[in-house]
């Protein structure tokens, strides 16, 4: 089943990507093969494969996780989506230890060794990283003005 | 043959620095503890630590020491945790479970440790030498090579690739295609016409490798974990001696060399791979030794087998990313898109124009491999403490890494979403068994193959047929096709014939 949904959704990419790849067009051109062709033939091939997809075998080897685990993987993978949008906002070592600490509890970690993490890792990374390796990261709005 | 020893000379000038060796050791203890971490493989650790070495500003050969030293510290460590856990820490190393878990269990976890280490050290060492006498050939031979052949060859690496991964060949074929379409996103270079950017200004440039490896190697790897969070069984302990003893030594060592050589020529062969090779040379070992072995008990020739195979495919899968510029594997896919990042083209001119950047790298491999083996035999129990790392520290610090990598390359929380989108679709593709490694590859190669496709078809002024002129182009053609439908029909084939016994 979930091949077939799949194959649908490649299916329809690959028609809608035809579509829109029919504007692209060069204003003026020296060679023959423009920057159109390439696409739709991947697209093409795609739309095939698709069609293969969903007309094939039912596969029994997707063993979707079962639906409260599934659950916390959603969760841990929206948590990772705020993460990266709070990243450079809250600065990285608030944004991390905000991160941290129930990615840990998913992970089994105790509450305790969750902040603990947080924090640690937050620090930790951002002396490593920003002050040891010379690798830039955020400090945040909010530390900036602390800071003044 | 002389200029090439002045040239590997030239090599161990530059891997030899001190800055460079420090690199490597860093890399080489670094790629130990991630290859042993079960769930982390050298695909993971290279991908991780790439945009941190880019942010870092290293120099272009520094920066590819620390990664295949990381590479090569990972083969070694993936050994560890299939002996002390059974659970093998990368893919290679499902192999070394079969006797290692098994060895260490009758209190034999020192030696069984100590002998995967020297057979690793003997796969790389022949595979490195392997490197040193047929990559400048090969190089050579490819410098013929025309755009339409490149094109074909291209081809043929996505093809065998996509021919021995996965269950099924729609799903290779997706996986390829669409590394290959979103390759296109961007700006073409050609004609200047924006292609699938949506009206984003981040996307003009295209979608940024290090955002697609982050995603693929790192969020959905991440979630994974969470999947198959494994029940927390403790290592085995090291009790009693450490080092393989001298009867142990001559059981394996004709064992290591053969499955060295064996292992090197598979890893050159684009697709197949430490995986297989390891499999294979374990499954023949096993075979010669008649009736007189433990194999599945406990053999010292059963943990030598796979690692020596394992790891001499691991550093052969350098030679076609290194003289074709097409990588025959995930992991050197990534590491091409490493050299593509520093601008430097992979390719058979490579060897002509950055013979500091191939020497040294391979220079960098013996001496990497020496290191492992120094690190790995008596600090083995070091590393063995990395084994209780806590999941609870270590997921969400991985996902930390990954993020600052990300960001420090070009420093906008953009990519750091995208990254995580394509990690959650990446996440479902591979729990439905969509192969990874033909997805990456498609994309690292989807530049290459446009515009070589479009500089034959400008040189025959449009006309196909270019394609298929030379009889380098069609050999290669016809071995696209076998490689695509070769191993599946094998497969079916294999299926009939046990039928009848099965039934």
């Amino acid at each position: 089943m979930s091949e077939r949904i799949l194959g649908g959704l490649l299916l329809f990419v690959s028609i809608a990507g035809i579509w829109i790849a029919r504007s692209f067009e060069a204003p003026f051109s020296y060679e023959p093969v423009g920057p159109r062709a390439f696409p739709i033939l991947i697209l093409a091939l795609l739309g095939i494969s698709a069609i293969a997809l969903m007309l094939g075998k039912a596969s029994h080897n997707t063993v979707w996780a079962p639906p409260p685990v599934l659950k916390r993987i959603g969760a841990l993978f929206l948590i990772v989506l705020i993460y990266a949008f709070l990243f450079d906002k809250l600065g990285f070592i608030l944004a991390t230890a905000l991160m941290v600490i129930p990615v840990a509890r998913f992970f089994s970690g105790s509450w305790k060794q969750a902040v603990a993490g947080g924090i640690g890792l937050g620090v930790g990374l951002f002396i490593l990283f920003d002050r040891l390796l010379d690798v830039a990261l955020p400090t945040g709005l909010w530390l900036n003005k602390l800071l003044g | 043959m002389e200029s090439t020893f002045a040239l590997l000379m030239q090599g161990f000038a530059v891997a030899g620095a001190p800055e460079n060796l420090m690199i490597a050791l860093i890399g080489c203890f670094l790629g130990t503890i991630v290859g042993l971490l079960p769930g982390l493989g050298p695909i993971n650790g290279v991908a991780i630590l790439l945009p941190i070495a880019f942010a870092m500003k290293l120099p272009p050969e520094s920066a590819l020491i620390l990664l295949c030293s990381v590479y090569a510290g990972c083969e070694y460590g993936g050994r560890i945790s299939a002996i002390l856990l059974n659970v093998p820490g990368d893919a290679g190393a499902v192999m070394t479970t079969l006797d290692g878990y098994p060895m260490a269990k009758k209190g034999l976890a020192g030696p069984a440790l100590s002998m995967s280490a020297m057979a690793s050290f003997c796969g790389a060492l022949v595979a490195t030498v392997g490197i040193v006498l047929f990559a400048p050939l090969l190089a050579e031979w490819a410098i013929a090579f025309g755009p339409a052949e490149y094109f074909v060859l291209m081809v043929l690496a996505l093809c065998c690739l996509g021919g021995l991964v996965g269950d099924s060949l729609p799903k290779a074929a997706i996986a390829c295609l669409v590394g290959l379409l979103l390759s296109t996103v961007g700006i073409d270079s050609n004609s200047g016409v924006y292609r699938y950017t949506f009206d984003m200004l981040h996307l003009q440039d295209g979608i940024p490798f290090i955002v697609i490896v982050i995603g693929l190697f790192a969020v959905s790897e991440v979630m994974l974990m969470l999947q198959q969070a494994h029940s927390g069984t403790e290592p085995m302990a090291i009790t009693g001696r450490l080092m393989f003893n001298l009867k142990e030594f001559m059981l394996a060592k004709w064992t290591m060399v053969r499955c060295s050589l064996a292992g090197f020529f598979i890893g050159v062969l684009p697709g197949a791979g430490a995986t297989i090779a390891s499999a294979m040379c374990y499954a023949s070992e096993r075979r010669m030794a008649g009736k007189d072995h433990q194999f599945g008990e406990g053999d010292v020739r059963g943990v030598a087998a796979p690692e020596a195979a394992n790891n001499a495919s691991a550093n052969g899968s350098l030679v076609p990313m290194l003289t074709l510029g097409v990588p025959g594997s995930g992991t050197t896919a990534v590491m091409m898109g490493a050299l593509t990042l520093y601008n430097i083209t992979p390719g058979p001119t490579l060897f002509q124009d950055q013979p500091v950047i191939v020497w040294g790298l391979i220079a960098s491999l013996f001496i990497a491999n020496v290191m492992l083996l120094a690190l790995n035999i008596p600090l083995i129990r070091v590393f063995v403490k990395f084994l209780s790392i806590p999941n609870w520290l270590l997921v969400p610090g991985v996902a930390a890494i990954s993020m600052v990598g990300v960001y420090a390359v070009h420093g906008n929380t953009f990519d750091l979403v995208l990254g995580t989108l394509i990690g959650g679709a990446g996440y479902v593709l591979r729990v439905m068994n969509f192969p990874i490694a033909p997805f990456i590859l498609g994309f690292v190669l989807g530049d290459m193959m446009e515009q070589n496709l479009r500089r034959a078809l400008s040189i025959s002024d449009g006309e196909i047929g270019v394609l298929f002129n030379s009889p380098i182009a069609i050999g290669l053609w016809i071995a696209a096709a076998a490689m695509l439908i070769g191993p599946r029909l094998l497969r079916v084939a294999e299926n009939r014939r046990q039928r009848p016994a099965t039934v």
